[in-house]
């Protein structure tokens, strides 16, 4: 009985410790360093990144790891120096949470402050957070308009959301759709209310969702709703369009390979203009980028900058921008002639000129539910527009003040 | 030497702690610390703002938490009521029927029918939630909507109507729950001795009557705290009800909240876990207080 006893404890103590066991991760004070990379991404465009870093060895060893619930684990160990990650590539709309939490440096303390100089302006925009930059973007992704070109010739593509109004309601029959998208998402519809001069939230993280401008905007595209399906989630809205059945849609760049695979002869056009503004309709963008873990940058400084220079080259980017299908963060790459060669990243490209980087204030998080809601509410629960925004703005308030 | 028998139980009372001590340690681990360390984040400021760098700020997040406590979380409640009673009521009944049938006397491939029928206990619910939201009710491509087009020509939205999406979860729920309480059942079924039964049937007793005067009595403390786990299972909710209508990017338009859900949009997307915390703690007590309630009920029953 002891003896099981025993060894029932020490079982226990064993896990116990297990528990607390570190990655392994710190900078060794001789030998190769080894610098740990989170990320969502998939093996494609690791492989361009790993490849690239391969030229650093054997003095610097990159790991990239897999995180799935990436955001979650950066909250709970992002100063922990035994189990952070040394970097992690991820969107750019995390930033101001983690930068308030003191997770994050700023990219400039290592890289000199014309880090980002001959980046595309989004990025740069969507990179910085309260004047400073905790991101070295690698590429972005904008919303696309795409159209199947079995129905609609290049010509007669709407070049005007009225133009795109009286198509569908000529071809949204029979089972097809003139047009589709994820109307009540606010990732998509914010779209709309850009078009409109209007946003989510403002740069100072107060929301704008009882504004005349979104207002506007929703009233307006409630009637492109009223000839959309009713659900407004990804899988039905995509699966509309590669089987056929929608005629055009908004989506990201991720979505094209499907299309293709589908047999979807698919065309990309500039996103039409909103007649009553003269504004085009401006989707959000996401930069996706490596961005530096505080705890780990005072003891691996060195090795940090140079694997960041070394992916920072534009030949990296455009490889990254085959693999992904989004675009390249650095300028000078749209002067090659791969790039501009592929009609798809010059599409995003065009966009980004309009297109708006995703809020990385961390007011933001609690704008995509109320959001949500909103839109969920107007466009199919069929209340008015008035007092729903007027709530919407009252909740997204209350939460704001609530995270304080 | 022989030991006193006192000596001797107090010794067994020692090394039976003993054997336990790793799974109290473990239960301490897996249940009670975590309760605590909630109970202590509640009395912090604990947020974006103060991840790291928290202070103890008293009972200042139950105030604030006392806000979402309001007519929409009452409102709330009484769903989570009237979600708990009805999910409940059609468990127990559909898995009497059905763990019955089972146990029909020659009934033919009896195991094929339990192991289908243990088949949606298998899926992962996260899965079974989705198919269910999109084989069935969407607008689109759902099986019923096409049926219900073929049948009277009219396209539903299952989800987007709130009584219509509250059936659905129903549905959806029963389909998840159904399995463990058939399970519990089958095996209270089994447990009975038939001469009970041939003793009725040699007094006339039919089957209904032997329903309600032998198996049920019978069934009750066997399945009891079985029905004590779904009871709060059901009553904690969240998934059913969050999956099928309000995930964000796929709204259905329906309004149905269960106290979880609307803590959760009021409390828990802010990333201030001192506040969701203190309505975590809320929702503990509050749990208990049900729980005392229906163990009183209980006890009342049985003397």
């Amino acid at each position: 009985m002891r003896k099981i006893l025993c060894i029932l404890m020490v079982g226990i103590l064993f896990l116990l410790t297990g528990c607390s066991g570190n990655t392994g991760n710190q900078g060794k004070k001789n030998g190769p360093v080894t610098i740990t990379i989170w990320h969502d991404k998939e093996d494609a465009v690791i492989a361009v990144l790993q490849d690239a870093v391969k030229a650093l060895e054997p003095d610097i060893m990159v790991a990239f790891e897999k995180k799935t619930g990436m955001t979650e684990s950066l909250k709970l160990v992002g100063n922990d120096k035994n189990a952070a990650p040394d970097m992690y590539f991820f969107a750019h709309d995390k930033i101001g949470v983690y930068a308030e939490m003191g997770i994050l440096t700023p990219i400039t303390e290592l890289l000199g402050e014309n880090a980002l100089a001959g980046y595309v302006p989004l990025t740069v925009k969507g990179a910085t957070y309260k004047g400073r930059l905790y991101q070295v973007p690698l590429y972005f992704e904008t919303l696309l308009f795409m159209y199947n070109k079995k129905y609609i010739a290049e010509k007669d593509v709407p070049a005007t959301t009225e133009q795109l109004y009286a198509y569908m309601q000529r071809k949204t029959k029979y089972g097809h759709y003139g047009f589709v998208e994820q109307h009540s998402t606010p990732y998509y519809a914010a779209g709309w209310i850009h078009g409109f001069g209007g946003s989510l939230i403002n740069d100072e993280g107060a929301p704008c969702l009882d504004s005349a401008e979104a207002k506007a905007a929703l009233a307006y595209h409630k009637k492109f709703v009223d000839y959309m399906p009713g659900e407004t989630e990804y899988a039905t809205v995509n699966t509309l369009f590669t089987e056929g059945m929608a005629h055009a849609t908004i989506a990201g760049p991720w979505f094209v390979p499907t299309v293709r695979a589908a047999g979807i002869n698919v065309g990309i056009a500039p996103m039409p203009i909103v007649d009553e503004t003269g504004l085009p309709l401006a989707p959000y963008s996401g930069i996706q980028g490596l961005h530096v873990l505080k705890v780990q940058a005072a003891q691996k400084r060195d090795a940090i900058v140079k694997v960041l220079e070394t992916l920072m080259q534009p030949e990296v980017s455009v490889k990254l921008a085959k693999v992904s299908g989004c675009a390249p963060a650095v300028e000078s790459c749209y002067t090659l002639e791969e790039v501009t060669a592929d009609p798809l990243i010059m599409a995003m490209k065009q966009t980004a000129e309009t297109a708006i980087p995703m809020p990385n204030i961390p007011e933001m998080d609690v704008m995509w539910t109320v959001a949500g809601n909103l839109l969920v509410n107007v466009n199919m629960s069929g209340q008015d527009i008035e007092p729903a925004s007027a709530e919407a703005q009252k909740k997204a308030l209350e939460l704001i003040e609530a995270m304080k | 030497m022989k030991q006193p028998k006192e000596k001797q139980t107090g010794k067994k009372t020692a090394i039976a702690y003993l054997v336990s001590v790793p799974s109290l340690i473990l239960i301490f681990l897996i249940v009670v610390f975590p309760i605590l360390y909630t109970g202590y984040i509640s009395l912090t400021n604990m947020n974006t703002y103060h991840w790291f760098s928290f202070d103890i700020i008293g009972f200042r997040n139950y105030e604030r938490a006392l806000l979402v406590f309001d007519s929409g979380f009452l409102s709330a409640l009484l769903m989570t009521v009237v979600w708990t009673a009805v999910n409940m009521a059609l468990q127990l009944l559909i898995a009497f029927l059905i763990s019955n049938l089972l146990n029909v006397k020659h009934l033919p491939l009896r195991n094929v029918y339990k192991t289908i029928l243990m088949f949606p206990w298998a899926m992962p619910g996260y899965v079974s939630i989705l198919l269910w939201k999109t084989g069935m009710f969407n607008s689109q491509f759902g099986l019923l909507t096409q049926w219900m087009e073929d049948l009277s020509g009219l396209t539903i939205r299952w989800l987007q109507n709130d009584v219509s999406a509250f059936i659905c979860c129903t549905v959806v729920n029963l389909w998840l729950a159904l399995p463990f309480m058939i399970m519990i059942m089958d095996g209270g079924l089994k447990s009975i001795d038939r001469s009970y039964y041939e003793s009725a049937t040699l007094d006339g007793a039919g089957p209904i009557r032997q329903a309600i005067s032998i198996t049920l009595p019978c069934l009750k403390p066997i399945i009891g705290p079985s029905v004590m786990i779904t009871l709060f299972t059901t009553f904690k909710q969240f998934d059913v009800i969050y999956l099928m209508t309000q995930q964000v990017g796929s709204q259905t338009g329906a309004h149905i909240h269960t106290i979880i859900t609307y803590a959760y949009e009021n409390a828990f997307i802010t990333n201030n876990y001192g506040y969701s915390s203190a309505i975590s703690i809320m929702i503990f007590v509050l749990l208990i207080l049900f729980a005392q309630v229906m163990n009183r009920k209980k006890k009342g029953a049985n003397t």
